[in-house]
């Protein structure tokens, strides 16, 4: 075993921390000059949500400026689309926000529906909406959680997991996936659900969602918890328009923005819902829209469950949608979709769409140009987290170094969405 | 059944007044599948973005998404896809550029510009004239090339793996043990147009083409390259599709290694004929071959 030599290296201003200590000095030598400090954050951090590497320059324990670098979860997905037919692409956006999966989902279908003028029928659009509702619910559920734990709290958390857990064994019910579910299609769903798992549905929504008002109950009034969120990264509406806000952020700041409201897809122009808004634009606030938002979730949830009606769960048009396994037995034609569906796909014809629904995080956009054949000439993914994490360094801005995390979890930012 | 894309307000009341005021920076104007598209000329790009903004009212720049089309003389596209939260309308502005010329940045107008202009830069490699920032986003420290480019391939160009003995991340070319298979799954028969490589010049739907003809008509007489009485001819390696003999060098080498090495020595060219000047050369044998 080697011997570690430990070095000091002698400072110019030993002599004055020593006269300090002796009390020869009578301040601190250390505030006579103090210089600006840059410190590195993650790539490997428990707070960093992911992959994120932060480079702050600090004054003290004042944060002056923050250099977010993204993209070390980059995996190339818009290029990999690009050489996928349409139905090969669907599975990667499970893996963009892997907290979220099917509401990434969602925004592809829809632009591929868009640009093919493909109806969908009444039964899967419901489901869908169901889906995303319990997504949201599963998506807060982490974020509400790690945000507390960020900021000091543990209990919370671990209630949360609970329930969060809950949602994943209905993902698995439902579509056979814990999280990637790749369960929605063009032109409806994989498969129907079945009427004993929306009647679990209804009743966890009725029992079990309860741990989520209780762990709530433990955080939202509560001294330190305020201590740390409130009038933390403060971002005002303009400030949120110029930065591109969307969702939760964009609420928290006061603009009642919802695109389930204003540009309402599916079957949500059925819903009755409210949409949460802050009054200040701070952590606190953000916080609060998304649990007021998990709220609205379990209520859109529950008229899915009441209203949905009987029917197909995928389109009729057999050039797009392939038939039942059951059918694909019995009838040639059957058989012979199913054969030209998973092999060659279907052509989407020339055009392009933007394409954006309300994620949990945001805005969540797929501007799709098609060239006419079986495959996207290009599929850009538009992240919520792009925009806000460029935001982290305005709104990180003299602020404590201890605020970073606060403000990171109120993002609710994850890298696969991020970075692609 | 019904269509379940999201719905939002139509609106075509800012188109008079930007052409007024800006008629020559716009070049189209087009709706489809019920989405707006201005196209517009990079030098009016910041004037009709500021318009659009302050009066038409459109408060958010949700994105820039590049587009790479080699064909085009202009090859890059560059989509800004805007939001109206107060008329609840979307509207795409579309400029096109080079990779050389730069396209005027946003940034002054909104601040969110900075990194999706930095991502269309990364990979595209669109310039953009007055970004203070236009770092690399999304690859690596590093990284060379452009990965969303047409001609940038699937596999790029170097792989990463963490080695053992060296203890670091090691960078190499890629090594591919199979070579990345993209079927080509267009049906002959619903007329999907073929462009194959290296086919480049011709009409795809002539006859002879790689796309058949639609039936119009009088059916096109195709005529037969060569008739039945021609001799076929595949004397020679190029037609056989055999491929370069790879050990020519070494086989010269063996033969007379004394002059070989003299001749390495002196830089001399090796006297293997290229593809071109065989071409036109009489099919020969392939020495070597037995």
């Amino acid at each position: 075993m080697a011997k570690v030599e430990i070095q000091t290296f002698p400072d110019e201003r030993a002599a004055d921390f020593e006269a300090a200590r002796t009390g020869a000095l009578d301040h601190n030598p250390g505030d006579d000059a103090v210089s600006n400090y840059t410190i590195n954050f993650g790539p490997q951090h428990p707070a960093a949500h992911g992959v994120l590497r932060l480079i702050m320059e600090l004054d003290g324990e004042i944060v002056e400026r923050v250099d977010p670098h993204v993209g070390l979860l980059h995996r190339g997905t818009e290029k990999l689309i690009e050489y996928r037919t349409y139905a090969q692409a669907l599975p990667y956006f499970d893996r963009l926000d892997y907290c979220s999966p099917m509401c990434m989902e969602h925004s592809y279908v829809l632009a591929v529906e868009k640009l093919l003028g493909l109806e969908v029928p009444i039964r899967a659009q419901y489901i869908r909406v169901l889906m995303a509702e319990l997504t949201r619910i599963s998506n807060h559920m982490l974020n509400l959680g790690s945000h507390v734990m960020d900021v000091g709290a543990m209990t919370p958390n671990l209630w949360l997991f609970e329930v969060r857990e809950d949602t994943l064994q209905f993902y698995e019910k439902v579509s056979g996936a814990r999280m990637h579910a790749n369960y929605f299609r063009v032109g409806g769903v994989h498969q129907d659900i079945p009427e004993s798992v929306l009647a679990e549905m209804s009743d966890w929504l009725d029992n079990r969602l309860q741990l989520f008002e209780d762990a709530m109950s433990l955080v939202v009034d509560n001294r330190i918890f305020k201590q740390r969120n409130v009038d933390i990264g403060v971002v005002s509406k303009d400030d949120a328009l110029a930065w591109g806000f969307s969702g939760p952020m964009i609420r928290a700041s006061g603009i009642p923005w919802d695109l389930r409201k204003s540009q309402p897809y599916e079957v949500y122009d059925r819903m009755e819902f409210d949409v949460p808004v802050g009054t200040k634009g701070d952590c606190y606030d953000r916080f609060m829209v998304r649990v007021e938002e998990v709220r609205q979730s379990a209520r859109i949830m529950r008229q899915c469950l009441k209203d949905m009606p009987d029917g197909p769960i995928g389109s009729l048009d057999r050039k797009v949608f392939p038939p039942k396994r059951a059918e694909m037995k019995q009838s040639m034609e059957a058989l012979i979709h199913h054969f030209k569906l998973y092999t060659e796909g279907y052509h989407v014809p020339e055009g392009e769409v933007y394409v954006a629904t309300e994620s949990p995080k945001g805005e969540f956009g797929v501007y799709l140009v098609a060239d006419g054949t079986n495959k996207p000439y290009r599929c850009k993914i538009r992240p919520t987290a792009f925009s806000h994490l460029q935001a982290m360094d305005f709104m990180m801005k003299g602020h404590m170094l201890a605020d970073t995390t606060a403000v990171l979890s109120a993002i609710d930012v994850v890298f696969g969405e991020c970075d692609r | 059944m019904s269509l379940a894309f999201p719905r939002y307000a139509e609106r075509s009341d800012f188109l008079d007044a930007l052409r007024r005021d800006h008629g020559d920076g716009i070049v189209a104007h087009r709706t489809e599948v019920g989405e707006q598209t201005l196209v517009v000329t990079r030098e009016a790009l910041v004037p009709v973005m500021r318009a659009l903004r302050d009066t038409h009212g459109y408060q958010q720049l949700m994105e820039i998404a590049g587009v790479d089309f080699p064909d085009r003389a202009e090859r890059f596209e560059v989509n800004y896809c805007l939001l109206s939260v107060t008329h609840n309308h979307r509207l795409r502005v579309k400029v096109s550029t080079d990779a050389d010329t730069p396209v005027p940045s946003v940034t002054g107008l909104w601040p969110v510009a900075g990194w999706l202009e930095r991502e269309v830069f990364d990979l595209y490699g669109v310039d953009f004239a007055g970004n203070p920032d236009l770092r690399r986003i999304l690859t690596d420290y590093g990284f060379e090339g452009h990965p969303l480019r047409k001609d940038f391939p699937q596999t790029g160009y170097v792989e990463m793996r963490y080695s053992e003995a060296e203890k670091r991340v090691v960078y190499e070319p890629v090594k591919l043990p199979q070579d990345f298979r993209n079927f080509d799954f267009l049906s002959p028969w619903e007329g999907p147009e073929y462009r194959l490589p290296g086919d480049e010049k011709a009409e795809p739907h002539e006859a002879g083409g790689a796309s058949p003809a639609k039936a119009t008509g009088e059916p096109t007489r195709v005529k037969a390259k060569a008739g039945p009485g021609d001799p076929k001819t595949t004397e020679g390696p190029e037609d056989t599709g055999a491929g370069e003999p790879t050990n020519e060098e070494v086989r010269e080498d063996a033969r007379d290694p004394v002059a070989e090495k003299a001749d390495h020595a002196g830089g001399k060219a090796t006297d293997t004929p290229s593809p071109e000047t065989r071409e036109d050369a009489p099919a020969q044998p392939r020495k070597g071959d037995k």
